[in-house]
């Protein structure tokens, strides 16, 4: 048993450490600052993409005979965590979902013109998949693409569309077989979001994240861009859904707000002899926080660990969902409880401590535990799976 | 990065449970329930099988120094309530001894643990909050200690050839190795009938070859015994808490009422799963506290994550095993009650979680 990174992780996450510190310039922090642009889409933004991408930072968890570095699952964890901690609003979808599916599963023109682009950070890709009325269960979904002699015919609504306002393609799950079992009737296409037929509204979140419901209305697509075979897609839904879950409760950026709140509370002063990390109740705090974060760290490294060895293992795969989702809701009470009401100040004011990252953070933080496959569904997955009781109903 | 286990700790694992299976059957276990709770003949089987010298260096006879090792033989111990306490034996006084001792002392007592004679310690202090610093004191004259003070939470002590005991000096806290004979033992009456006792010593006067390590090393010592038993002790906290889960998930799956197994609903199967997580964050939080331990002698913070977590999974999983069992759990026929208080003694030993995370506060804020 040997539970940590060794030479080569190490090295790749100073690598990327000191790539991003040189990445984000003082322009792409300022813009990353205003919501409209938390989750990437401005001038700034794209130019980094590019940057990354001609440096050859994307598409590293592709396999190399599609231009990928192919690392292991702990490396591309370490990367996420990395980027994560940086703050930098990667695309991970994108690149290291929806890439790698079109780069194996695409049409020719697909891999020339698609994936060919999202290597070099060109493109960007938002997610197709719930509809208002399919959410957890997803695979009720009712978007639909007829076959026509030159193409398919897509017609449905998807909600949750993020990055939708600034994305090229839609990467849109849709039913083909009306007759097969649900799941059993899903086909993958690539839907250009300049199309007349392609409409989205906005919808703006809690958390100041924009997302959108996106529009389909007769919107005519030739063969090529269907991607994987007819009906087959719901393997390349989930085939990658552990680790976008894993990527979800990644344990860097709650371990750097850790140690960003640590050191604010050891410099501010409380009166003329203590700081407020000397109260006790704030170590309390800390020390609650702390000891979440070590659990959710090994929990996390294990989940590589047992991807990388090829095994499978629903249960862990949900224990790490729900703890991490769950944890997080817990931290950044904790950590706001630490800084008190100046947790809640926002951006532009001079006492705004931490560049408002806690009043931010808890807003955002509540759409985990229902994303990414709710926790009562990861909860029946892992009574079933780990304690091998029957089937709720 | 590597979670799994060598092949020679699967098999401790497996072998060891053949051995407890037969010896922890709910029959044999009820003797021990009002009698004194220590099966000789368990422990020498263990010993002529060679379980008591995991953890310790080949050169004593043991099986290497991997307190993984050594932390599965106190999760089966755990998982199956076995009426041996032997914390303070393998792991305060052996294990000590063979990273603070020179070899006469580790070559005499080490080897004669492994061969099954009993050895414990006498650390824990009625109402001293900080174990580091004893109340108990030795006073150096000349080549001899006089000892005085009152220790308690002392396993098996009526059976041990000597008891570890931690004192204060005017050369700083020392560990020494007391010939029980000379201290004046009580047996406690405690909530899981562990063999628990108050050690009292009168003015002891022991000769000064009896600390166990070298000069000025006595709070390191002390130091590293209080964090590996922390981490050994969580070990059993893990097995006491995988076996109650695993009594919930059959118990539960089994059950009928309203014409349907009880695990069919989800406020049942979800407090279930939610047992499950705090063993596995449990299981990984030990893991990481044992193998820093095997090449760093101090890692207080890793050792209190991990005391903290055994805290509220005993105390968390204990309740909702005993809640899901409904009647059962409480019926002394039945598995459960056993393990529930074990869990409790398991939870508060070492300091309760709540005092754990004042102590993890206080080094987070301020050593870093």
């Amino acid at each position: 048993m040997l539970i940590q990174l060794n030479q080569k992780q190490l090295k790749l996450q100073n690598e990327l450490r000191e790539y991003f510190e040189g990445l984000i310039t003082p322009a792409l922090r300022a813009e990353l600052n205003q919501p409209e642009h938390f989750e990437g889409g401005g001038p700034e933004f794209k130019k980094a993409m590019r940057t990354m991408g001609s440096d050859g930072w994307i598409g590293l968890s592709w396999k190399k005979e599609f231009g990928g570095k192919e690392l292991s699952p702990i490396e591309q964890y370490v990367f996420v965590e990395t980027v994560m901690r940086t703050g930098f609003p990667f695309p991970f979808l994108t690149t290291e979902s929806v890439g790698p599916m079109i780069a194996e599963h695409g049409s020719p023109w697909a891999k020339e013109e698609i994936a060919t682009k999202i290597l070099k950070g060109e493109l960007i890709f938002g997610i197709g998949y719930s509809e208002p009325n399919s959410g957890t269960d997803l695979a009720s979904l009712q978007t639909k693409a007829i076959k026509q002699t030159d193409g398919y015919l897509i017609n449905g609504q998807k909600m949750w569309t993020s990055l939708a306002n600034f994305s090229d393609y839609i990467w849109l799950a849709t039913r083909t077989d009306f007759n097969a079992k649900n799941h059993k009737g899903i086909s993958m296409f690539i839907v250009p979001t300049d199309d007349p037929g392609f409409s989205m509204s906005a919808i703006n979140t809690l958390g100041d994240v924009r997302t959108n419901a996106t529009f389909y209305d007769d919107i005519h697509v030739p063969d090529t861009h269907l991607v994987g075979e007819l009906n087959q897609g719901w393997s390349l839904i989930t085939s990658q859904l552990n680790l976008e879950r894993l990527a979800l409760v990644n344990h860097g950026p709650v371990e750097e707000l850790y140690k960003d709140v640590l050191k604010t509370a050891q410099s501010t002063k409380i009166n003329n002899d203590q700081c407020l990390s000397d109260l006790s109740w704030v170590q309390h705090n800390f020390a609650q926080v702390h000891s979440g974060i070590e659990a959710l760290k090994l929990i996390c490294w294990k989940q590589t660990w047992i991807m990388e060895s090829g095994q499978l293992n629903m249960a862990e795969a949900s224990v790490a969902k729900v703890y991490g989702s769950e944890f997080f809701i817990e931290a950044y009470r904790l950590m706001m409880e630490i800084m008190g009401e100046l947790s809640i100040l926002k951006n532009d004011s001079e006492l705004t401590i931490l560049n408002a990252r806690l009043e931010r953070m808890y807003r955002t933080a509540s759409i985990l535990t229902f994303g990414g496959g709710t926790n009562e569904v990861q909860r029946d997955i892992i009574a079933m799976a780990g304690l091998l009781m029957p089937r709720t109903r | 990065m590597d979670f799994s286990e060598l092949s020679h700790q699967t098999e401790i694992r497996d072998s060891l449970d053949k051995i407890l299976n037969e010896h922890c059957s709910q029959e044999l276990l009820k003797e021990y329930d009002s009698n004194f709770k220590h099966d000789a003949s368990l422990l020498s089987l263990l010993s002529s099988n060679g379980y008591l010298g995991l953890g310790l260096n080949e050169k004593y006879g043991g099986s290497g120094e991997d307190l993984y090792d050594l932390g599965i033989l106190f999760e089966r111990l755990g998982y199956h309530a076995a009426p041996l306490s032997l914390s303070g034996c393998l792991v305060d006084v052996a294990q000590t001894i063979q990273k603070f001792s020179n070899e006469e002392f580790c070559n005499e007592i080490l080897s004669s643990i492994i061969a099954g004679e009993i050895y414990t310690s006498a650390i824990l202090e009625p109402s001293n909050q900080d174990p580091e610093n004893p109340i108990t004191t030795a006073k150096i004259k000349d080549d001899q200690l006089v000892i005085s003070g009152t220790k308690y939470l002392s396993e098996i002590s009526s059976m041990a050839k000597s008891v570890l005991i931690s004192a204060n000096s005017n050369e700083g806290v020392l560990l020494v190795l007391v010939e029980s004979d000379k201290v004046k033992l009580t047996e406690l009456s405690s909530t899981a009938n562990s063999p628990l006792f108050k050690v009292e010593l009168d003015s002891v006067r022991v000769d000064r070859e009896s600390i166990i390590h070298n000069k000025g090393r006595g709070l390191e010592a002390l130091r590293y015994l209080i964090q590996v038993n922390m981490v050994m002790r969580s070990y059993i906290a893990l097995g006491v808490t995988e076996k109650m889960t695993s009594l919930i998930a059959g118990y539960t799956s089994e059950r009928e009422q309203f014409g349907r197994v009880i695990g069919t609903f989800q406020a049942v199967s979800h407090r279930a799963a939610d047992c499950f997580i705090e063993l596995e964050c449990l299981r990984l939080v030990n893991q990481q506290a044992s193998i820093n331990l095997n090449t760093n002698l101090d890692c207080e913070n890793d050792a209190l994550v991990s005391k903290i977590w055994a805290g509220n999974a005993c105390h968390k999983i204990s309740y909702s095993a005993q809640h899901l069992h409904g009647g059962m759990g409480v019926d002394k026929d039945y598995v459960l009650w056993r393990y529930c208080l074990l869990a409790k003694e398991c939870e508060l030993i070492n300091g309760s979680a709540s005092q754990n995370i004042d102590r993890l506060g206080i080094n987070l804020t301020t050593n870093q």
